[in-house]
């Protein structure tokens, strides 16, 4: 097989050329006009540093268009990947087919699940497979990779990827996901895979004795990151067997020892070189590709670059969790909150990622920054066979204080106190205990709201 | 095949194409410009955008084809060896850039406003950038710095603007014209 | 009818991983002409981390910000770092940076302490001088004390520290402990126009006062909360990845998932909340993802402010505030006809 590649390359290369008068690519690359030495802004020269609206040492190169992002760079002799999707939300994968991915001019490696040393992944739980082998567990799940002399080639051979599944009965809605009787998305075990409790007090007497109860639901939505910058990888070895991935990844340390993981390669023969990250946000925290990239790139003796579709941003990386949250609270008729119960349900999607911390957070969060001596909050992550929740901006802080602040006006409309005030009543001071009973420090939770109100003109008179 | 004649940043190119290929994998692999990003490839992003005879066009749907004869400038072109351009040095001064991949469209949206419109309002600079998606920034700082750019090049900034011209944009086939959604 | 309202809400947010471990080590190099280098793990991924970490160690060493180069993202060139999340990397790699910034300049106190005839104690490093604390004419440039400590004693001006934020577990029965070294606290009041008959929400304005500690650099504090808003705008009002019936996505483009544009977005007004925190860098703490936190609810308060609906689900889009609107006045309309 290897010794025929170089001859299907050049066929490749004759056929994307084919009908040209002159098979040559420009020699030079024409130069980029841009400015050698410009004056340094005074902001930057200025002392103390700390303080000043010094500009950014990038702002000049994205300005000028000469930042290099991933998909910028150029190794010689580079191939470019394109990773099939499953396409089916859950199924067992009874043959994988690649003999006509293979076949075709261009195509240098196909790769699948089942070569990689160790096939899985996860900041918490390991329970991602890079490429899916025997099981299926969203739509978005890889099966199977090409690395192809052009991306249209590498597009193609995945088309030409030949997939039998055996359908398997799949969930969707966490509430079904949890209970007993519900297609398991990774059997033999449970689909609740993370739980969390915090309790601070008697919230149920508390409850019972308070004047008002205030009971709702809130639920948000599944969102995506949407970095401009779609994720990007280049796996290029040396021949000592040492690997660079130049990658879009927010977390190099991590993101080389999962590499060197799931390779099952020394730590130090792994080097992980990040560029300007075109927006992260939470969804560029974990490796995606860079571990298919690196194999494809051994297999076919030349580095491979990888770039996501914005399809692939959407379904095959991580989106923010799904919530469901109820909340009780009880109130004195001042506007005292008394006690706060609270029940998160998160759709975690076919893998944990970072479901656990986002569990944590919103669990911690959940109460809002306000002191209340008997709280409860008690969370689920829940896997169910769509996209991956995981990390993304506010680790599940968003969604809970979209629901306890909805409900702090409920409050205050229930008992004609205004909005800003039964806040000011209820907020954190200097010293007040969290609900995990840490003292908190350097608090100005007050202020921010004095500070708002003032700037917006909230106690002025209402037209 | 005829090679295509397409001016870019000022010189004329005599290129060999495949018809398939568009203007934006024309700039980034032929002629290694790369400051135009591919974002989305079907010119909702406007993260490719340059301007062709001076309009605003998403790069990923243009075939190289359709430049042929035109004149393109990138955002390789608009600074000179001696300065930045008013509009890039606005952007660095204001911070109007973050992550920066969506800068060099946002960059040549304004400049195509600019050279339609020298005192644009909010709104209208607003209206120029709403083909370029940006995730960093909120585009508040954008929009300031658009602002102090027209300061700069044309000595004016008018909240009171009386024209309202609109941003011109290339029509495209394929339905994309690259402007507002 | 286009009704106006508004609405506020506030948070609370901390800084770094929960309990967990998340260190950052960082290595601060002072060169012959008192310029420096810094390495640092971190990856820049549009927030300025690089900016602020600069401006951090330019601190320590009491030079400018462009006195400092700052090297990143290399795992073979540079230290470990937990990385670009959890809005941990002002405070904790600050803190590292902070320190290894400390570290050097100690190195240059002890050059430079024999050249001012005073003890390394006594010496402070200010506008881009070592100068004997109190007396500032008393003073070397900080590029002679860095040349005296390479060439002439031979002790490099290099200095390297690690950072973890101190925490303390959560009882497993209980979660009570302290999972975090540090909070921020934010308040943005939304005010918004709801169209009552096609349940369109346009938000006019978001005033925004965020808690970050002390602003290393209040330009791109304020980059991040116009940002976290816009986020936050599209979580609250547009965004939301679709499935069908078979668990595919229905909506993976951007022509059918909406995102803000900026047609779309409000004034923004932003204010930062004076604050210290003593454990951070000079004072810092984080800003990056507080401030997508409250918008959703505040402009969900405005809504209800506006048109007297309560919106429990997101994306409030026009469908589903045009279906609230007309439920509402469905219940009210026997209630009035009872009165």
């Amino acid at each position: 097989m290897s010794d025929r590649r170089p001859v299907t390359e050049q066929e490749a290369l004759r056929e994307s050329l084919r009908g040209l008068e002159t098979a040559r690519l420009p020699a030079t690359v024409p130069p980029a006009q841009f400015p050698i030495e410009t004056l340094v802004p005074e902001v930057r020269q200025q002392t103390p540093a700390v303080g000043q609206r010094a500009t950014r040492p990038d702002a000049r190169l994205h300005g000028l268009g000469q930042t290099k992002y991933i998909d910028d760079l150029a190794l010689p002799g580079m191939l470019h990947a394109r990773i099939k999707r499953a396409g089916i939300a859950a199924a067992r994968i009874a043959r994988i087919d690649t003999r006509a991915a293979e076949a075709m001019p261009g195509v240098m490696a196909v790769l699948t699940g089942r070569e990689i040393p160790a096939n899985s992944f996860g900041p918490s739980l390991q329970d991602q497979p890079v490429l899916a082998d025997e099981r299926v567990r969203h739509a978005g799940d890889g099966v199977a990779a090409v690395a192809a002399v052009t991306e249209e080639i590498a597009a193609q051979a995945v088309e030409r990827i030949v997939v039998e599944y055996e359908p398997l009965p799949a969930v969707f809605d966490p509430f079904e996901a949890m209970r007993e009787d519900a297609p398991r998305v990774h059997p033999p075990a449970g689909n609740v895979y993370a739980h969390k409790i915090i309790r601070k007090g008697d919230v149920e007497r508390a409850l019972a004795e308070a004047d008002r109860v205030f009971e709702g639901r809130w639920t948000t939505q599944m969102v995506e990151h949407v970095p401009i910058e779609p994720h990007a990888a280049i796996a290029a070895w040396d021949a000592n067997g040492r690997l660079t991935v130049y990658s879009t990844l927010g977390r190099i340390t991590l993101g080389r020892a999962d590499i060197a993981r799931t390779l099952a390669l020394p730590v130090n023969r792994v080097q992980v070189v990040g560029t300007i990250v075109g927006g992260n946000f939470g969804g560029k925290n974990e490796i995606s590709q860079e571990p298919v990239l690196a194999l494809l790139a051994k297999k076919a003796g030349r580095p491979v670059k990888g770039v996501f579709t914005r399809g692939e941003e959407f379904y095959a990386s991580t989106t923010r969790h799904p919530f469901f949250m109820d909340y009780s609270t009880g109130v004195g008729r001042d506007g005292r909150i008394r006690a706060r119960k609270v029940r998160l349900v998160l759709d975690g999607g076919a893998y944990c990622s970072w479901s656990e911390t986002t569990l944590g957070k919103a669990c911690i969060l959940a109460t809002g920054p306000y002191k209340i001596e008997h709280v409860q909050v008690e969370a689920f992550a829940v896997y169910t066979n769509k996209t991956v929740a995981g990390a993304m901006r506010g680790f599940g802080a968003p969604q809970v204080c979209f629901a306890y602040e909805s409900q702090m006006d409920e409050i205050a409309a229930a008992l004609a106190i205004d909005p800003l005030e039964i806040r000011l009543a209820n907020a954190f001071d200097e010293g007040a205990a969290s609900p995990t009973g840490q003292t908190l420090e350097s608090v100005v939770v007050k202020a921010s709201l004095e500070q708002a109100a003032a700037r917006f003109g909230w106690r002025e008179p209402r037209s | 095949m005829t090679p295509l004649r397409i001016t870019v940043n000022g010189r004329e190119h005599v290129l060999p194409a495949p018809p398939e290929t568009t203007l934006l994998a024309l700039l980034r692999e032929h002629l290694g410009l790369t400051g135009a990003k591919l974002g989305c490839d079907v010119g909702d992003c406007g993260a490719c955008t340059v301007l062709v005879d001076g309009l605003a066009v998403n790069a990923c749907l243009m075939l190289a084809a359709q430049a042929d004869g035109r004149s393109v400038l990138t955002i390789e072109g608009l600074a000179t060896p001696d300065a930045l351009h008013p509009i890039q040095q606005a952007f660095e001064r204001h911070a109007a850039l973050q992550c920066g991949f969506c800068g060099p469209g946002v960059i040549l949206s304004a400049k195509a406003l600019l050279d339609a419109n020298p005192a644009p309002t909010a709104a209208e600079i607003r209206e120029a950038l709403a083909g370029n998606l940006c995730r960093c920034t909120g585009y508040a700082k954008m929009i300031t710095a658009v602002h102090a750019a027209a300061q700069a090049l044309h000595g004016a900034t008018d909240e009171r603007s009386p024209r309202a011209t609109p941003v011109p944009r290339l029509p495209l086939p394929g339905g994309g014209t690259g402007g507002p959604r | 009818m286009r009704r106006r309202g508004r609405g506020i809400a506030c948070m609370w947010y901390p800084i770094g991983f929960t309990v967990s471990a998340n260190p950052s080590a960082a290595t601060v190099k002072v060169n012959e002409d008192g310029t420096a280098t810094l390495l640092t793990g971190t990856v820049e991924t549009g927030q300025g981390s690089l900016t602020v970490l600069g401006q951090i160690a330019a601190e320590a060493l009491g030079i400018a910000t462009e006195d400092v180069h700052v090297v990143s993202a290399d795992t073979d060139a540079t230290p470990m770092d937990t990385g670009a999340i959890a809005s941990r990397t002002t405070y904790v790699t600050g803190n590292a940076v902070k320190l290894a910034g400390e570290r050097a300049r100690a190195i240059l106190f002890e050059a430079a302490a024999p050249m001012l005839g005073v003890k390394p104690e006594q010496l402070e490093a200010r506008d881009r001088k070592i100068q004997v604390r109190g007396f500032p004419q008393r003073s070397v440039p900080i590029g002679e004390a860095a040349r005296h400590a390479l060439v002439g004693k031979g002790e490099p001006p290099i200095g390297t520290a690690s950072f973890n934020p101190p925490t303390v577990a959560m009882d497993p029965e209980t979660g009570q402990g302290k999972p975090f070294a540090t909070y921020v606290y934010a308040t943005q009041i939304a005010e918004v126009e709801v169209d009552d008959e096609t349940g369109e929400v346009e938000v006019l304005r978001i005033v925004a006062a965020h808690d970050c500690g002390t602003p290393i650099n209040p330009m791109l504090v304020e980059g991040q909360v116009e940002g976290g808003i816009a986020m936050g705008l599209g979580f609250a009002l547009q965004e939301e990845i679709l499935f069908d019936a078979a668990g595919r996505q229905i909506n993976p483009n951007l022509t059918n998932y909406i995102m803000p544009t900026s047609l779309d977005m409000p004034e923004i007004e932003v204010d930062i909340v004076p604050s210290y925190d003593p454990t951070g860098p000079f004072g810092a703490k984080g800003v990056g993802e507080p401030t997508s936190v409250p918008t959703a609810a505040a402009i969900a308060n405005a809504i209800y402010d506006a048109v007297g609906v309560r919106m429990t689900a997101l994306p409030m889009t026009a469908e589903r505030v045009l279906a609230a609107i007309k439920a509402k006045r469905a219940a009210d309309a026997p209630r009035l006809a009872a009165d």
